[in-house]
């Protein structure tokens, strides 16, 4: 049997972080040299002595140049460290509007353990509504947070307090560490955290002394006698039982050498394992292995040394681990999959007590601690981090940002660490959402797999992405549709359209009334282009805030050839248009095509009141020592009117509430306040929703890669999704902003004139200051709103009974 | 007491960076200008400035600025903590940073015509470093009316 399973190593490996401290290299191959002059004078004299002569001098070459390469490769031994990646750490306070479900789903997520009594970082208790927590400590970019023991009470969908629990102080403020999200691996998908000698328990060193090579402290690389027990053991057996390679040896073979188990490749080991025991410190050779042993697989990701192994499988630095655990670990170096602690938990088991009752025989324990030690399970995380196949698109996001100021090579060897603005549990809320929407929207339309979607979630202000899905199968890493799949936006862009004429504050203002009827015109190929209205019919003479709430194509036409090209194309700009629209009429029906992250751009700036600010996925890179590298700040940038984004943030608001968005006033909360618009592409190839709340900004699109017709409209398909995503985020609804600028009215949008909210289909709408309707609508006056009307009856009801 | 301890840590803070920043001449800038923080602002607000405050002093701007960007992020509300974030960025001569971050205070600032007023003088002088003389002479023109009022 292997002695451990090796795997190919390519011995030019990537480079990138030192870790032995090695002593200066006595020179080279001088005892070789040595012994040459004499032996030389004798040989020459015998003719067939020069072969061997010359044998010799291939031999001598040969271990010269093994020589270089050992010495090379050890001292600049670099691990290809993959950058770790975090979500956004939580920050706990006082007030936080934040579910204690979802609190502990991020505990679950961060692998904290239920235990009745915490008292180790990294472990809670729930009672309730109150938790009991000792958090882990973390160094990031401006504080080292240390663990603390606190206690975290939850009342009304908020926190209502955090305490030390020790001496029972408030807390004004405590940062968890984060998820990690995810690694940035190299072709070869190798993880590993590196240790030093100094950091690991002393047990671990004397546990592999005793397990792998008890006389590693006295030989010099390789143990002939262990060699030829070990040979004479495979002669008995038949075959290959036994190893006999010392812990020099195991570390040669990963570092330098094949899978491949012939002669020529032990020879080689050989040399190179007594050449590295020459040139350095035993402990030097135990810390390298520490590293780099192969202890088990994770999906495609490769888990090495005892560092990253100790938190893959107990969810603790190596510091924390006991006996039982330390010499679990070591009982997987014989063979990860073949003693595979959840598929063969019992091998493993036997293994680790074999290695126990080793370590008895050879005095490192007592045999107190074996017979407690024995009896105890090994509790491996049933939940293990697996970081290989989560939040895809996330992930490549996060990569695209990086690699503007980092290498592919820096990212997958340096070991950086990423901290992103994910918010995990949001992200996996919008997983869950899609998968199901999709699933039941493609059943209803008879589209089996082919339905697909892209959602994109950011908070308005900071424009930092929180969670993004680019497959219908959110865990499927391939085409991107959120960053990739450019489709026409449709009547997502009418509010381009609409804000441009608003602009104009002197003609158009949102009772300005417009043409909604058919129009021809010649399109760019000299064919006649003549855009419908959705319900095929034209419905005349509109307000403006009528014909964008119900998306009227005719009157939006209309509208945007008097407003003109290049007005149109400047708001486009302004808002985060990443290029210039073509001036052509379908155009302003949305021919143009964008990806949803490009629509989350320009949704983003009107979320913001008009200050945009490019997306961010990264906030803070630090090195692997936890030294700051690179920040990427909050930006805002006013690029539009405040005033005027206000002005059609109004009527925004009115599609959520009598528009083609009107569906989702039954779904979301009455309080929420949402604006947003729908969009539908020809023969519903795209089903679209762009839309923002006061804090969050989502956008989602439905389609098939073929650019089949799916029967979905915005409001049948992504609004569906969307209403899914906002019922379960925590979110706060928009507020209509008062300010000098403008005025808010209460109008009748039908006939433009002021009215009250009391009347029938009035609503509330932004003017810029000075613009608003000043005719009053008969319902105004005439005091037929329902309270006139009921107080009046009151009054005469009064009069009756006097 | 806890407030006034707040104010007036927040004062040591901004005083410090104002101090300094009075060093760069434009006419017109009043050393003594500093924005309190906002009343309503929570105690989780007022811890992260007061390491923001630690930070400055110890002349680690890039550690302040992140500290100041948890503040937003918990309250992106609060017109006087997009004032201070603006502040730091003029400090550390990123000029249309802080113009941009000057007039999001400015747009959630109300009738605050203190904090408008000096979110007015951080636009001159950033303005005024960009080489943008008439702008920057507007701004200050701006704050100059605000703070008469």
């Amino acid at each position: 049997m292997a002695r451990r399973p090796t795997r190919k190593r390519n011995p030019k490996k990537k480079v990138s972080r030192r870790v032995n401290k090695t002593r200066k290299p006595k020179r080279p191959g001088k005892s070789a040299r040595k012994s040459d002059n004499p032996v030389l004078k004798f040989l020459r004299r015998i003719p067939w002595r020069r072969l061997f002569l010359g044998g010799s001098l291939i031999l001598i070459v040969y271990t010269v140049y093994l020589d270089f390469v050992v010495r090379g490769q050890f001292e600049d031994k670099r691990w290809a460290l993959p950058a770790q990646v975090y979500a956004r750490p939580l920050e706990l306070y006082e007030g936080l509007s934040l579910k204690a479900d979802n609190f502990e789903r991020e505990l679950n997520l961060l692998n904290y353990r239920y235990a009745y009594n915490p008292t180790e970082a990294g472990m809670f208790q729930r009672h309730g509504n109150v938790f009991y927590i000792v958090t882990r400590p973390f160094t990031f970019w401006d504080v080292k947070e240390s663990s603390q023991t606190i206690e975290v009470a939850f009342s009304g969908g908020q926190i209502s307090a955090i305490k030390n629990r020790r001496n029972k102080k408030e807390l004004a403020l405590l940062r968890l560490d984060p998820v990690l999200i995810g690694g940035i691996y190299p072709l070869k998908k190798e993880d590993r955290k590196l240790v030093s000698l100094n950091d690991v328990p002393e047990l671990l060193p004397e546990i592999l002394v005793a397990v792998e090579d008890r006389k590693f402290y006295d030989h010099y690389g390789v143990d002939p006698i262990a060699i030829a027990r070990a040979f004479l053991a495979n002669i008995r057996a038949g075959k290959s039982v036994q190893g006999g390679s010392t812990i020099t040896q195991q570390l040669v073979k990963n570092f330098f050498l094949t899978n491949e188990r012939s002669l020529w490749r032990k020879f080689n080991e050989i040399i190179m394992a007594v050449l590295l025991d020459w040139h350095y410190e035993k402990d030097d050779i135990l810390q390298a292995y520490i590293n780099e042993i192969y202890l088990g697989q994770d999906g495609a990701r490769a888990i090495h040394g005892f560092g990253l192994a100790s938190q893959y499988y107990f969810g603790k630095p190596i510091q924390q681990l006991n006996l039982n655990q330390l010499t679990s670990l070591v009982a997987l170096i014989r063979g990860p999959s073949y003693y595979h602690p959840d598929k063969h938990a019992d091998r493993l088991l036997a293994r680790r007590n074999r290695i126990l009752e080793g370590l008895l025989e050879q005095k490192v324990i007592s045999a107190d601690l074996l017979a407690r030690t024995k009896g105890l399970p090994i509790n491996v995380l049933k939940k293990r981090q697996t970081t290989s196949r989560r939040h895809p698109a996330f992930l490549d996001l996060v990569k695209r940002q990086l690699r503007e100021f980092y290498p592919e090579s820096k990212l997958s060897s340096d070991g950086l660490r990423i901290f992103t603005t994910m918010n995990p549990i949001v992200q996996l809320d919008v997983e869950q959402k899609v998968k199901e929407r999709v699933a039941r929207l493609a059943k209803q339309r008879g589209l089996g797999n082919k339905l697909q979607s892209a959602v994109v979630i950011a908070n308005s202000t900071s424009a930092e992405v929180i969670a993004m899905v680019g497959d219908h199968n959110p865990r499927f890493a391939g085409f991107n549709r959120a960053l990739d799949a450019s489709r026409p936006i449709g009547s997502l862009i009418k509010p381009v359209v609409y804000l441009s004429a608003l602009e104009k504050s002197d003609q158009y203002n949102w009772t300005t009334r417009i043409e909604d009827k058919s129009i021809s015109l010649k399109a760019k190929d000299g064919s006649i282009w003549t855009p419908m209205n959705y319900d095929r019919k034209s419905h005349g003479s509109v307000t403006l805030i009528t014909a964008m709430t119900k998306s009227y194509n005719q009157a939006t036409v209309r509208l945007g050839l008097d407003i003109g090209f290049p007005a149109i194309n400047a708001t486009y700009r302004k808002l985060g248009g990443p290029k210039d629209l073509p001036p052509y009429p379908a155009i302003l029906l949305g021919a143009q095509n964008l990806t949803p992250f490009e629509v989350t751009q320009i949704y983003q700036t009107l979320a913001a009141s008009g200050f945009r600010s490019p997306l961010r996925s990264i906030r803070e890179v630090l090195d692997v020592d936890d030294q700051p590298l690179r920040r990427y700040p909050i930006q805002v940038k006013q690029s539009i009117n405040s005033d005027l984004v206000n002005v059609i943030n109004s009527g925004l608001i009115q599609v959520t509430k009598q528009g083609t968005a009107r569906s989702l006033l039954s779904r979301l909360p009455a309080d929420l306040h949402v604006a947003g618009k729908t969009g539908t592409t020809n023969d519903t190839r795209d089903s679209w929703f762009a839309g923002f709340t006061g804090s969050h900004v989502g956008v989602v699109w439905l389609g098939t890669d073929d650019n089949l017709s799916t029967g979905l409209t915005g409001s049948s398909g992504a609004l569906q999704l969307w209403g899914d995503i906002f019922s379960q985020i925590n979110t706060t609804g928009l507020a209509l902003e008062q300010s000098d600028g403008i005025d808010i009215e209460w109008v009748d949008p039908g006939t433009g004139l002021l009215s009250k909210a009391a009347c029938g289909n009035s609503v509330q709408l932004a003017f810029i200051h000075g613009t608003a309707p000043t005719e009053r609508g008969e319902c105004l006056d005439s005091g037929s709103g329902i309270q006139e009307r009921f107080d009046r009856t009151v009054e005469w009801i009064k009069r009756i009974f006097r | 007491m806890k407030w006034i301890i707040s104010i007036v840590s927040a004062f040591v803070l901004f005083a410090c960076a104002t101090t300094k920043q009075a060093s760069v001449e434009v006419p017109g800038e009043d050393p003594r200008h500093t924005v309190a923080p906002d009343r309503n602002t929570s105690s989780a607000v007022i811890s992260l400035l007061e390491k923001a405050r630690d930070a400055t002093t110890q002349g680690d701007y890039e550690r302040a600025e992140v500290l100041l960007e948890r503040t937003v992020r918990i309250e992106p509300r609060n017109a006087s903590l997009w004032h201070y974030l603006a502040k730091l960025r003029l400090h550390q001569s990123h000029y249309n940073d802080a113009i941009g971050l000057a007039q999001k205070s400015n747009n959630l600032a109300r009738s605050n015509n203190h904090l408008k007023a000096d979110n007015w003088r951080i636009i001159a002088h950033s303005k005024y470093q960009l080489g943008d003389v008439s702008g920057a002479q507007a701004a200050q023109m701006k704050a100059k009316n605000l703070g008469s009022q």
